[in-house]
């Protein structure tokens, strides 16, 4: 069966040691505003992490003209082609909940590809709030 | 592998390919490095900026060997690719002395034609300031998009990428697709306040719900509504006052259910 990223918000104390993660494996540097996650910071067993859902009926992978966003059967994730991807930024601004970023250094769509089946912000979250079982 | 792979060889390595694919699709595939202008993998190719040109022969050809535009050829059993060489540096280098002259002004050009040692151009400068190689990816984008709204027109040193009779296009959505995947930046837009000034046209954009700021013209709303499927809202709110929607309907949501949270950091800590 395929495994999920889990979100525990009441565990999270907004460390964002998962921006972090994810900006490091992704763009090879530490930048909080290039990570495709999200720590939201209001407080003690407040505190909200966001990133893409991997919607099934997904409105991102509906609008594409390029057909440059698909699912990676293996892991479930809705994966960017960047090779394809024509910049046009109507993912992003379908995406209901603002999970699809436009990246102004690629000029491309960047998401959570859920690191190909080793999420990274799962690896590292020091309060087990991201879990990928 | 499967049995019906192509067999075909580049710079004396060997890999396999499937039937359809192109010399360009297998060298990207394997890193091999081929420079390229007018190509976009999500559109058809068009051999039009020539710089992808490839030297090939093959064991049965008695010696004759060609060079062929990589984005267009075919693989074929027991083709053999050579991606550099003196030759094929001559066409590129004639292909970007070409370009200088027609784009002068143009960064990109200017630093592709570096790489192949050509610092300035040996044919007459074009005296029309322009960036547009005509590589027609801005047409083929269109295209894709389902607008066809712009076109190449005219031939020989008349070609231009052009509009009907001169007019705004009637098709043109405003999308700015063109723009953005153009390689030299040679198509201009402007958005101003609610107005997006592209091809002639001033159309008037739908602001986000939430902060005001432009999203895209109306006229590309009802476009791609139509086109997904999807309900018009969904292209009214902008990526980032999305994000902080989702973000307060989840904290609403907990806040109601706080009684429940108490598998807290010390909980599990």
């Amino acid at each position: 069966m395929e495994r999920i990223l889990t979100i525990t918000p009441s565990r999270c104390t907004a460390c964002r040691t998962c921006e972090l993660a994810c900006s490091f494996r992704h763009a090879g540097r530490g930048g909080l505003g290039i990570s495709r996650i999200r720590a939201f910071m209001f407080g003690e067993g407040k505190n909200q992490i966001i990133t893409c859902f991997q919607c099934d009926d997904a409105a991102c992978v509906k609008v594409c003209p390029v057909e440059a966003l698909t699912r990676n059967e293996s892991t479930g994730a809705i994966e960017v082609n960047a090779d394809r991807c024509i910049g046009c930024g109507l993912c992003s601004i379908a995406c209901p909940f603002g999970h699809m970023t436009h990246s102004a250094l690629s000029g491309t769509a960047v998401k959570c590809d859920l690191c190909g089946g080793e999420p990274a912000c799962a690896a590292f979250c020091p309060t087990q709030t991201l879990e990928y079982k | 592998m499967s049995e019906d792979a192509i067999n075909l060889e580049i710079n004396g390595r060997f890999f396999q390919a499937q039937e359809g694919m192109t010399i360009l699709d297998v060298a990207k595939r394997e890193g091999i490095p081929i420079p390229t202008l007018c190509y976009h993998e999500a559109l058809e190719p068009a051999g039009a900026c020539r710089l992808c040109v490839v030297e090939i022969t093959h064991a049965d050809w008695k010696g004759w060997k060609g060079l062929v535009t990589a984005c267009l050829y075919p693989v074929e059993e027991g083709l053999q690719v050579t991606t550099d060489n003196e030759d094929i540096r001559t066409v590129r280098r004639t292909v970007l002395d070409l370009l200088l002259a027609r784009c002068p002004g143009s960064d990109v050009i200017q630093k592709m034609a570096a790489e192949y040692g050509v610092t300035a151009t040996s044919f007459k400068k074009n005296e029309t300031e322009t960036t547009c190689i005509l590589c027609g990816l801005c047409v083929r984008v269109c295209a894709v998009k389902g607008c066809s709204a712009i076109a190449t027109g005219g031939r020989g040193i008349e070609k231009e990428i052009s509009i009907p009779f001169g007019r705004p296009p009637p098709d043109c959505i405003g999308c700015a697709s063109c723009a953005h995947i153009c390689p030299t930046g040679a198509i201009e837009y402007e958005d101003r306040g609610d107005v997006r000034k592209i091809w002639g046209h001033s159309f008037k954009m739908v602001k986000c719900a939430s902060c005001g700021h432009p999203i895209m013209p109306e006229v590309q709303l009802d476009f791609e509504a139509e086109k997904s499927g999807l309900h018009p809202d969904y292209f009214k709110t902008c990526d980032a006052c999305s994000q902080q929607k989702t973000v307060e309907t989840i904290r609403s949501s907990f806040a109601l259910r706080a009684a429940d949270s108490r598998d807290s950091v010390e909980a599990i800590g």
